[in-house]
């Protein structure tokens, strides 16, 4: 099945989206030349935050993905209108494979993981008996590298097989892969669910090998779909200023991804408390040394920020109705949680090195650079594709909204 | 207390797009005690009926609110107050311990509140209506869409109304007496 698309209707990105990849590029260029000289100076601080830096741009490609797979399997207009930002986020999946040689350098080289050390350089007597153990069956140099392999082709086929099939229904007559896609995305949420579990457990969680937390996966996930759905409401806003996003973007669409952006808040804060909640009642020596080294040496603070301005504050204001339906206002909030995630991710992974409140040049200029590089090719997959997929018979939600034809209700 | 002998004026129409243009149409007009009614939820007509939603939004939040406080107060009293008991070493008034009874307890006031002021505001249960006075009127739960602009509104009068109603193609006017 086909659909006329509405009459003068052009799909086609603005040509913006070409200046944003170029500046996004120059960007990553220029911050990247400094991350370089970090690395050169400093390399152990450069790690730390190259880790943070990838994790939170991961974040935003694979949290794309799984609202992706969710929208294939719900369906509704508000996942069309912003399908094409997503996909193109999705299809960033190959650079971060490439982004994360670093992370395996890092590894080869003994450095950030302290389970990647030789057992005699450790000096915690109960630390190097656990890693006794540990090192030889699951955290182990060469276990480290495969399994990344394994998750980045995971995610890579669920990639190309979802922007493939996207892609071939941009022409008329095309065939109607709602079923395909449906096929994949299914077992692609799960399979989601679990990579990201063990790649959390493998990159940050074994940070501190010592400790550990069944629900931590699930932390790292809800934080990037929360991540992705922001991205997605700060792109359509500034698609919003040209066409065709502003014949397609209605304030019905912007109210879903308003809830969308509560529900992931709330699901975020509902995790994190969880886990706290947990490791609080146990009272576990093993356990609680994640939220002693987080909550003492003025790592509280950022704690205590977290708590309220990733979560108290923004909750407060997305449950207004009209503020979830404007998307200029909405777009702020967007952005500050984006801000907050990154603050969330420094609060998670930087403790592990420090006992004291420390921030490094390299925290923010190796985030940046990563981040520019990353926007370049963001934009660069956004411009190749139309912003709509106008023959896919999910076009029709945003073409013809529903109030027009309420007889179908 | 002394009512009008006449509630209002009723419009009845084939579709729902006719009954959401008839609806944008009177409300332009200048109408503002207006309802309609459908066999099924249309989406946009409560807007273009000028329905806010600003009553219910906060009874909920006020019922939430209450809910919570409720919640974190009743534990308090019984864990520091009424019958301290030590468990885990852990001080009595231990608040991550109370988070989920005040969170559960928030839900559930909120969602009493919910139903209960839809209910109050909605005027239910009501026993006697009197738009059910028009005989065509029992096919608002089956095939047909209907419009009234109620006798209390500033700018109704019987002919002018009438006249601006039959204007909007409509299937039948009739006059509800009340």
């Amino acid at each position: 099945m086909s659909t006329a698309p509405a009459k003068q209707f052009d799909p086609m990105p603005p040509p913006v989206v070409k200046t944003i990849a170029q500046r996004s590029l120059i960007v990553g260029a220029v911050f990247g030349i400094v991350a370089v000289i970090l690395a050169i100076k400093s390399p152990d601080e450069f790690f730390r935050a190259y880790l943070l830096g990838f994790m939170a741009w991961l974040g935003v490609a694979l949290g794309s993905m799984a609202i992706l797979m969710i929208r294939h399997l719900t369906g509704g207009g508000w996942g069309v209108v912003i399908r094409r930002i997503l996909g193109a986020a999705m299809r960033t999946v190959p650079l971060l494979a490439v982004l994360f040689i670093p992370m395996i350098v890092a590894v080869l080289q003994h450095r950030i993981y302290i389970w990647a050390k030789p057992l005699d350089q450790i000096t915690d007597k109960h630390l190097r008996e656990h890693l006794e153990d540990i090192t030889k069956t699951y955290l182990t140099t060469s276990g480290f590298i495969w399994r990344a392999i394994f998750y980045f082709a995971i995610w890579n086929l669920l990639s190309f097989l979802l922007s493939h099939w996207s892609k071939q229904t941009d022409r008329a007559g095309a065939r109607d892969n709602t079923d395909r896609f449906k096929a994949v995305s299914g077992p692609g949420l799960i399979l989601y669910g679990f990579t990201i579990s063990f790649a959390a457990v493998d990159w940050v969680m074994s940070l501190d090998p010592s400790w550990i937390s069944t629900i931590f996966g699930l932390v790292v996930l809800i934080g990037e779909v929360l991540s992705a759905m922001c991205f997605a409401v700060i792109v359509e806003r500034i698609l919003y200023n040209y066409k065709p996003m502003s014949e397609m973007l209605t304030p019905d669409f912007v109210h879903d991804h308003g809830k969308w952006m509560l529900a992931f808040t709330m699901v975020w804060a509902y995790f994190n408390f969880s886990q706290w909640l947990i490791i609080w009642a146990g009272n576990l020596p093993s356990e609680i040394t994640y939220y002693m080294r987080r909550l003492n040496g003025g790592w509280g603070y950022i704690g205590l920020f977290v708590v309220i301005f990733h979560f108290a504050v923004p909750f407060g204001i997305l449950l207004s109705r009209p503020f979830k339906r404007d998307i200029r206002k909405l777009v702020w909030l967007a952005s500050w949680m984006l801000l907050m995630r990154y603050v969330d991710l420094f609060w998670i992974i930087e403790p592990n090195f420090s006992k004291t409140l420390n921030i490094t040049l390299a925290d923010v200029v190796v985030p940046i650079a990563i981040g520019g590089f990353w926007l370049a090719y963001f934009f660069r997959n956004l411009g190749a594709l139309p912003l709509l997929p106008v023959y896919d018979p999910s076009a029709i939600e945003v073409l013809h909204p529903a109030h027009h034809h309420p007889e179908n209700a | 207390m002394k009512r009008d002998p006449i509630y209002g004026i009723m419009a009845e129409f084939d579709s729902a797009q006719a009954l959401v243009d008839a609806a944008h149409t009177t409300h332009q007009a200048g109408y503002q005690k207006i309802d309609a009614y459908s066999p099924f939820p249309i989406e946009g007509l409560a807007e273009e009926i000028g329905f806010h939603f600003d009553e219910i939004p906060l009874t909920v939040l006020i019922g939430g609110i209450v809910g919570g406080l409720t919640g974190y107060l009743m534990q308090y009293w019984m864990s520091a107050v009424d019958y301290p008991l030590n468990i885990g070493g852990k001080p009595y008034h231990s608040w991550p311990a109370f988070i989920i009874i005040t969170f559960e307890m928030t839900i559930l006031f909120a969602g009493i509140s919910a139903v209960l002021g839809m209910l109050a505001f909605n005027g239910l249960p009501m026993p006697y209506h009197p738009v059910f006075n028009v005989p065509r009127f029992s096919s608002a739960s089956k095939d047909r869409f209907f419009l009234i602009v109620f006798s209390s509104d500033k700018k109704y009068d019987p002919a002018g109304t009438r006249k601006f109603l039959e204007a909007l193609s409509p299937r039948s006017v009739s006059e509800v007496p009340s």
